[in-house]
Formats: structure tokens, C-alpha cells, sequence
């Protein structure tokens, strides 16, 4: 076939590019390789301040509830298998296998080895400022198996 | 995990965030680390088919980003162009009214796939004048032997 022509509308289609988290995944490579460990760890709250400002200002507003919509509709969009349970208080999930680790180990993408800060500090940035607080309990670097919760502050 | 659907304000941010530590010349640096360290597959599809494997790349990518473009390959001329009316990800920025894009977001592209392409005999050509608005249009051409 000598000539082609593909046309496409964006409403042709899902709006769903796997490739990215290997994208990421190699920003935070090279960010550890070049400033270090921290420097990671503040362009991910560089990161959620900025982007997440209205997810961060619905937490403050709905509590953790505002949290289990965004991760009940982020995993239902990546294919990735959770159980949640949340109360005014608590908020645990435990992720079978993380989507973005497992389609960067399908398709041979390194996963670098700050790859869980996307979860421990974007968890973290998220309840800054909030009542609340995050703890990353369990985190299995081969896929991305992990137990998360985010839970009132004690009042000082 | 940070959702692939939220990948292009990080991708935005990082380009803010190493401007801020080494300037530009980081950032290009970083696209630069990028083109050859995760352009695997556009690699291998364009040094196995030349101009049909960046369209094979191409039909894959721009279908999961639902993009609204145009991509015509011309095989006897050598020849493959792309018309974006929409880019996704330049899209997606302008519409967030709580964040500002990183101003030579777009050059990310130029950098990217240059770099793949023209060792491979494949030159790589992108108009970027329209960005601003979400658009660009671009050829690849097989060089002339």
C-alpha cells in the first residue's frame, strides 16, 4: 500500500497512554541521578501543590471521602484491582499490584527505584495542610503491591 | 501512583522543576536522556520498516492519547505527515485554569523524536508556530542516499 491516510477525532477514542508511567518513571531517574533522593521527593510536592491544589482544597472540604472518589475512579480507569475501606477517619486501601508497574514490567521499561515515592510522598503532599495524614504500610517494589492509609491527625 | 492521565501536568512540572535547578540546558538535557532511554520501541520500529514503523508507532500513540490528527504516509514520495488539530497534551495544559504549562513545553517533541530519527536516515521536521493553541503540523521525510 503506497499512500495512507488515518484521521481521528479525540472523541474516537479513550483517553488512556500506558507509556507514560515509564515516561515518569524515567523523570524520576533522572532527577535521583542528577539532585538526589530529595530533590525527588520536592518535585512530587512541587507536583501535587500545584496539580492537585483542587483535589487538595476538596479533602479540606469533604474529608476523605474526597480521597477514595480519586482513587476509586484512578484505579477504575487503570484496570488495577483495590480494596478500600473508609470511614470520617480512616481511609486503608490495599492495592493487589500497581497498574503503572505492572505495564512498565510488561513492556521492559525500567522502574526506578524511587518509583514509590509517587505514592508515599504524592500521598503525603495531598494531606498537607489537611487533618489529615498519610502512611504508606506496605509497598512490594516487584509489582507495586501496596497498603495505604491515610488517617485523622491527633489534635495537639 | 500517579494516574497516566494526570502524567502530562507532572511531565510539565518536571520541566519547571529541572529549569529551576540547571535552566534550560537541563531540561533539554533530560528530553535528550529521555529520546534514548525509553524511545526503545520507536527505535526498533523505524530502523525494521523506516518510514512505515514511525506510522505504526504513531497509529498506536496517538489513538491512546485520543488525539484529533490527521497522518498520511506516502510511501513512494517518502514522505509522512502529520496534521495535529488538537494536541492532547498541549490540550490538556490550556485547560487547567489552576496551572500554567512550562513555556517551551512543546519543544519536548522536536527534541525527542529528532533524536531518533535522523541517525536512522529519517528527517524529522515539526512547525511549532501554533502551539500556543494546541496545534502543529509536522513531515518526516526519508533522506535522500
Amino acid at each position: 500500500m503506497a499512500r495512507e491516510i488515518m484521521r481521528r477525532k479525540a472523541s474516537d477514542n479513550v483517553y488512556l497512554h500506558k507509556d507514560f508511567h515509564g515516561a515518569l518513571s524515567n523523570g524520576i531517574q533522572f532527577i535521583h541521578e542528577k539532585y538526589g533522593a530529595e530533590a525527588v521527593r520536592e518535585y512530587l510536592c512541587q507536583f501535587v501543590a500545584a496539580y492537585y491544589a483542587p483535589l487538595k482544597s476538596e479533602i479540606k472540604r469533604r474529608g476523605l471521602v474526597a480521597l477514595k472518589d480519586h482513587f476509586e475512579n484512578m484505579y477504575r480507569l487503570e484496570g488495577g484491582i483495590m480494596r478500600l475501606a473508609c470511614s470520617e477517619d480512616e481511609l486503608r486501601l490495599e492495592v493487589e499490584a500497581c497498574p503503572a508497574v505492572t505495564h512498565m514490567r510488561q513492556h521492559g521499561h525500567k522502574v526506578a527505584e524511587l518509583f514509590y515515592e509517587t505514592t508515599k510522598t504524592v500521598n503525603e503532599a495531598l494531606c498537607d495542610g489537611s487533618p489529615f495524614a498519610a502512611e504508606l504500610i506496605r509497598y512490594d517494589e516487584g509489582d507495586g503491591h501496596s497498603i495505604q492509609r491515610f488517617y485523622r491527625r491527633e489534635k495537639s | 501512583m500517579i494516574s497516566c492521565t494526570d502524567f502530562i501536568p507532572a511531565y510539565s512540572e518536571l520541566f519547571k522543576f529541572l529549569d529551576k535547578q540547571g535552566g534550560k540546558a537541563k531540561v533539554v538535557e533530560f528530553w535528550n536522556y529521555l529520546s534514548d532511554n525509553f524511545l526503545g520501541n520507536l527505535r526498533d520500529l523505524a530502523a525494521q520498516h523506516g518510514l512505515r514503523g514511525c506510522w505504526m508507532y504513531w497509529s498506536r500513540t496517538l489513538n491512546e492519547e485520543a488525539a484529533d490528527f490527521t497522518m498520511e504516509l506516502d510511501d513512494e514520495k517518502g514522505e509522512l505527515l502529520f496534521h495535529m488539530r488538537r494536541c492532547p497534551s498541549k490540550g490538556r495544559l490550556l485547560e487547567f485554569k489552576h496551572m500554567t504549562p512550562y513555556p517551551d513545553y512543546c519543544e519536548h517533541c522536536d527534541a525527542l523524536y529528532r533524536r531518533v530519527l535522523d541517525p536512522l536516515g529519517l528527517d524529522y521536521r515539526i512547525d511549532l508556530s501554533h502551539c500556543a493553541e494546541a496545534r502543529c503540523e509536522g513531515v518526516i521525510r526519508r533522506k535522500k542516499q
